[in-house]
């Protein structure tokens, strides 16, 4: 009985393995198909064909090309998280370092991508903010910014203003966005603007979400408001 | 052009002046990229002119003693450099300081590994800030090691900021494109290759051991292997910056013995070497537990060219300012006299840069000089006073070379004079074997 559960789990995981193989290299086929020809395959059925297998299977991956595309841009920030957080200093880190850290090694990562990133943003039309591609990306992205954002505010690094706290990972979203988009038209040597970037635009972003001379305005405010009443009363 | 109501003093106000700069450019900034959210077509032209304006008006402001040394040397373009020299290094003073996962991310891009695998230890937060970077500390198989790291994009901004302005240096100064540019180039130049740290870890090593037999100077063991275009990895030495010396009230003798150690530090490299350590920035230099003075920085080297060296030297250690003919002839080489002028103009010439050039040279005529007596530097700023309101100095004048030379010998004695030391001036004289 305990052989043939075991027997079974290794079927299961040979199983899932050739799929995952597959899945590999059909998007690494399509990468190469892109960015050699700079267009789509004209359809999934010649796609299939060349790749040698039948338009059915190519559906057991993937429902299109978009995603596939997709799959690379979540697989990215996925690994990118992964790299991050098994750095041994990551749990010494501060929320900002947290972030700064997760845009140095993604930057890092895309450089082996740079080819298909730059592809697949001229793809998207302009103004998009979250492109529907990035749609995975984005709900992995939103879980991390999440989770270093309640370390923040948990540590009082961050300040927890009412309903603005909860679109802080906005912030970082929209952070994402640009720090991606400079990536990709910087030209200097090695990056390095692209750094300047990331360490100036993260920093004013958690500048701007801990404890600042605003803060002490409106509660001096709301004193105001609530109390000069109460003196007024006394004319 | 807007009045000046008043002149920035002491050098908080200084910075004061360029952080305003840098919030009005920020502002500038904002404006335009707000203007562009209407209307996508905007071009940068505005944007720059803002901030040229901007950088151009606190520039134009400062008139502390580093632009009258510069005004001194009767080359009033030589102001517009000298300023930037000044402001690139208050602004990186005023850099905030490298968060600790771009640190590490700069040591994966250069050695492929985090500074923790690199070295045994390794603080990541910064000990002090440096010129265009800061310093760490670290150890290595029991060595106490600094480490600098490079601001990343120094090198470019250097190259646009120095554009961005340009345009504005030929309004306001009636000089032509080409004439602004040779001072402009030799700026620039210097500046970019203090950006780059293999150059300076080289030159570091080639320095230190030229420099080994001079008394009461260290210098720190640098590790080529360990350092990069944006990482030097060398000894730290421990030690007190000039002011907080000065604090502890050092001794005359242990004053002068500093002093000496500085003036044979730069007059060995003048004169022996041709070829000097150009950045007298109090910055550079620590003075270590046991009373030696120690040289953590070289970033920039002023090679002297022979065409200038011999000309400008012989007129400071020879009787050649006495006689007019030759005195005249020197002046030519070194372009201070050129062949438009007319009669008065030469003579008018000659006569002011005589009085720069005895004053220059005073320290050297005896063999003892004691930097300590205001007077001597009374006399420098009335003269570069004087010099500043002169409408003749609106024009450029003088070789290249003089904007390093100057920055140099000004700012040694600038440093001595705050020092309060006497030092032999005999020890390393000019050679003039050739000419």
């Amino acid at each position: 009985m305990l052989l043939c559960i075991v027997t079974l789990v290794s079927v299961t995981n040979n199983k899932s393995n050739i799929i995952m193989a597959t899945r590999q290299q059909l998007e690494d086929a399509y990468i190469d198909h892109v960015l050699t020809r700079g267009e789509r395959p004209v359809s999934v059925y010649v796609f299939a064909k060349d790749q040698g297998i039948t338009e059915q299977e190519f559906y057991d991956h993937f429902a299109s090309f978009d995603a596939i595309e997709a799959a690379v841009w979540t697989e990215s920030v996925e690994t990118t998280i992964q790299q991050a957080q098994g750095q041994e200093v990551w749990n010494g880190y501060s929320a900002r370092e947290k972030a700064l850290s997760f845009f140095y090694s993604y930057t890092e990562y895309l450089k082996s991508k740079r080819s298909f990133v730059v592809y697949s943003l001229k793809q998207i039309p302009p103004g998009f903010l979250t492109p529907a591609v990035m749609k995975g990306a984005k709900e992995l992205f939103d879980v991390f910014a999440n989770e270093v954002i309640q370390q923040g505010l948990e540590s009082k690094e961050l300040e927890d203003r009412p309903f603005f706290a909860k679109r802080y990972k906005d912030g970082l979203w929209a952070q994402f966005v640009f720090i991606l988009n400079f990536w990709v038209k910087d030209s200097s040597t090695g990056f390095e603007k692209t750094d300047e970037a990331i360490e100036k635009g993260v920093n004013l972003t958690f500048d701007l979400y801990q404890r600042s001379p605003i803060d002490s305005m409106l509660e001096y405010g709301k004193f105001l408001a609530q109390n000069a009443g109460f003196n007024f009363s006394h004319k | 052009m807007k009045e000046q109501q008043s002149i920035p003093t002491s050098k908080v106000a200084r910075s004061a002046k360029f952080v305003g700069t840098g919030i009005k450019i920020g502002g500038n900034y904002l404006k335009h990229y707000s203007k562009k959210l209407f209307d996508p077509t905007r071009d940068k032209e505005e944007l720059n002119n803002d901030n040229a304006n901007d950088i151009y008006d606190s520039l134009s402001q400062l008139k502390g003693s580093a632009l009258k040394i510069a005004q001194m040397l009767s080359m009033d373009k030589n102001m517009l450099p000298k300023a930037y020299t000044d402001k690139f290094s208050l602004a990186q003073y005023n850099a905030p300081p490298l968060s600790g996962p771009l640190i590490v991310k700069t040591f994966t891009k250069y050695f492929g590994q985090t500074p923790d695998n690199i070295y045994d230890k390794f603080n990541l937060s910064a000990a002090h800030a440096a010129s265009i970077g800061q310093v760490h500390k670290a150890e290595l198989n029991g060595r106490k090691l600094a480490i600098k790291i490079q601001y990343p994009g120094v090198g470019s901004s250097i190259s646009s900021d120095l554009k961005l302005v340009k345009p504005f240096a030929f309004r306001l100064l009636g000089m032509s494109e080409k004439e602004l540019d040779i001072y402009m180039n030799e700026v620039e130049e210097k500046l970019l290759e203090e950006t780059d740290y293999e150059l300076e870890v080289k030159r570091s090593i080639q320095f230190s051991n030229a420099c080994a037999k001079l008394d009461n100077i260290v210098f720190p063991t640098y590790y080529p292997e360990l350092s990069s275009r944006h990482i030097i990895t060398m000894d730290w030495i421990e030690g007190l910056h000039l002011k907080e010396y000065l604090a502890t009230n050092p001794t005359q003798e242990e004053r002068n013995k500093i002093g000496q150690a500085l003036w044979d530090f730069y007059n060995y490299q003048q004169h022996e070497l041709h070829a000097v350590h150009a950045d007298p920035h109090p910055g550079n230099f620590l003075i270590t537990p046991d009373g030696k003075l120690g040289v953590i920085d070289f970033g920039c080297i002023k090679e002297i060219p022979d065409d200038f060296y011999y000309p400008f030297f012989s007129l400071t250690t020879t009787s050649i300012l006495e006689d007019k003919e030759q005195t005249i002839a020197a002046f030519r080489k070194l372009e201070m006299i050129q062949d438009k002028d007319n009669p008065q103009q030469v003579e008018f010439y000659r006569a002011a840069y005589k009085e720069m050039i005895e004053l220059f040279a005073q320290p050297y005529i005896k063999g003892t000089f004691d930097f300590s007596k205001p007077d001597y530097f009374d006399k420098m700023y009335a003269y570069g006073e004087k010099i500043s309101k002169m409408p003749e100095f609106k024009q450029a004048r003088g070789v290249k070379h003089f904007i390093y030379v100057n920055r140099t010998n000004f700012g040694l004695y600038n440093i001595l004079h705050d020092l309060g030391a006497t030092v032999k001036t005999d020890t390393y004289k000019p050679t003039l074997h050739s000419n």
